[in-house]
């Protein structure tokens, strides 16, 4: 009697743990070739050529592995643990239900936030790269502090997202953003008004080239050889004087060429 | 022994100023700790902190050179009088200081080595690429072939002025500056061009192909180099620019600046 009761104690465990069973070994599997997809599909749009070169790629090599390894593992990770979560709960190992639920809830969100954190680092590292280079082809290396402001911009629009995901509340935060927008654009519209007329007309000088060197022209009444343009200003010089030129002047007043 | 203690006691004796050049830290504490005549460290860069430091804007093989171009930086940076005696304390054959030297800074003649540098028109940093370029040409010739250039540096629009075109300027339009590495490839390219390169005070490409027509009236150079010597001699004559030739037949790398020869280095030693 004893050893049928058990042995049907035993069946019966078995038929419950059946089904949780399966779904966590199912789970694995998916994890884990969702894994690898995610990992080839990364490397197929090119993500490792993207993110070469930047301090989130750099610090994760560091630590054996890689940005596309990191969201690889990151994905595995998440269906692994919807799948164990999934399997206990069928399971029935949890008595309160509640917060099991209250967890498998949570997962895609932090999961998200994690994500979100990733895209922002590279991102922001990358915009930082752009806008040195860009400033670097019009030769304007020493502005070291506008790359850096893309940078932390970008990295904390990417915490608030993750914040607001995690559905924390981000109002302060908001407010932060908005009061520093606002101050970088009428701030900095104010102070920079002149510097930013002129880099704007240097640019166009510097592209589209109406004068060049060794041409000799006239701006305000003032006559001589063109020696430099450069974003910000005109230099050019007759016999014995040399005039250097804020560039948005020669916009207001136009230029004389000789030839 | 003791012969040889006094012979360098007479050369270290009574001296104005030393001049180490490219000093280790303990070398140079050792010198600014004890109460003797100032110290002036000459090197590519001042690793050492040194109050009076004249940099070295390439590291010249030749310890003439590089003792003429300390001294002149010196002179003209008030750290000594032009008729001072100074030791200079320099490495001959290996990296560590093994030679000291008693120069007389009246006896030197100044060449202008320091000026061509520091006191032209265009930025210092500009004329170092330019200079580094062209060793670096000199040294590897084009494909394996020993070619010759010519860098007219600074003053641009006045040289623009004193030059006329002969061809398409591949540099129409374009932003590129020396120092950048891809430039430097491209210049080595246009290097079989015929005709000078134009390179602003910042360093900003200007033309290429350009045939310098400066008044070569007076101007006066070594006997036995060519044509291209003589425009560039010439065109600093007439201008504020300096010139970079690289020689087709000696291969030696040549500065110009007021119409004269201010430098000549052999590519080969750097």
């Amino acid at each position: 009697m004893q050893v049928g009761e058990f042995s049907r104690e035993v069946l019966q465990f078995l038929a419950e743990s059946l089904v949780p069973l399966a779904v966590l070994v199912f789970g694995l599997i998916v994890g884990f070739l969702v894994g690898r997809f995610a990992r080839r599909l990364m490397v197929a749009i090119g993500l490792r050529r993207a993110v070469e070169g930047t301090t989130f790629e750099r610090s994760a090599q560091r630590l054996g592995t890689s940005t596309v390894g990191l969201i690889a593992t990151l994905v595995t990770l998440f269906i692994y643990l919807a799948a164990i979560a999934g399997a206990l709960e069928l399971a029935g190992v949890f008595e309160t239900r509640l917060s099991l639920v209250g967890f498998t809830d949570f997962l895609p969100q932090v999961f998200v936030a994690v994500f979100v954190v990733i895209v922002g680092l590279v991102v922001g590292d990358k915009a930082e790269v752009a806008t040195r280079e860009r400033l670097r082809s019009v030769r304007l290396t020493d502005v070291n502090l506008l790359p850096l402001l893309v940078k932390y911009s970008v990295y904390y629009v990417a915490a608030l997202i993750a914040l607001a995901e995690l559905g924390l509340s981000i109002g302060a935060l908001l407010v932060l953003l908005g009061g520093y927008l606002f101050a970088v654009v009428v701030l900095g519209g104010l102070a920079l008004r002149d510097v930013l007329a002129a880099v704007s007309a240097g640019i166009y000088l510097l592209l589209t080239q109406p004068y060049g060197i060794g041409d000799e022209i006239e701006i305000d009444g003032k006559r001589g050889i063109v020696q430099e343009v450069d974003v910000f200003v005109t230099r050019f010089e007759s016999d014995d004087e040399e005039f250097i030129v804020p560039n948005h002047l020669v916009f207001r007043g136009g230029v004389v060429r000789y030839r | 022994m003791s012969a040889l203690g006094e012979m360098v006691e007479e050369i270290t004796d009574g001296v104005d100023a030393v001049f180490l050049f490219s000093p280790t830290a303990s070398h140079y504490e050792g010198f600014e700790e004890e109460d003797g005549p100032p110290t002036v460290v000459v090197a590519t860069e001042n690793s050492v902190d040194a109050e009076r430091f004249v940099e070295l804007p390439l590291a010249f093989r030749d310890l003439r050179e590089r003792i003429r171009f300390g001294i002149e930086g010196g002179i003209d940076r008030g750290f000594i009088e032009e008729s001072a005696t100074v030791v200079c304390a320099a490495s001959l054959f290996d990296d560590g200081i093994d030679t000291v030297t008693q120069v007389s800074a009246g006896e030197f003649t100044r060449s202008g080595v320091y000026d061509l540098f520091v006191d032209s028109r265009a930025d210092a940093a500009v004329i170092r690429d330019v200079l580094d370029v062209t060793i670096e040409l000199g040294k590897k010739g084009q494909k394996g072939k020993q070619v010759g250039a010519l860098f007219v540096v600074g003053d641009a629009g006045k040289v623009m002025n004193k030059s006329r075109s002969l061809s398409y300027n591949p540099f129409e339009k374009s932003h590129v500056h020396v120092g950048d590495p891809i430039v430097n490839v491209m210049l080595k390219e246009f290097s079989r061009l015929d005709g000078a390169f134009v390179i602003s005070d910042s360093g900003k490409i200007v033309s290429a192909y350009r045939y310098l027509e400066p008044s070569a009236e007076g101007t006066d150079i070594p006997k036995g180099l060519g044509a291209r010597h003589m425009a560039a001699a010439a065109i600093t004559r007439d201008t504020n620019a300096i010139a970079i030739v690289l020689s087709e037949s000696d291969g030696l790398v040549r500065a110009f600046s007021g119409g004269e020869l201010i430098l000549e280095l052999d590519p080969e030693e750097y």
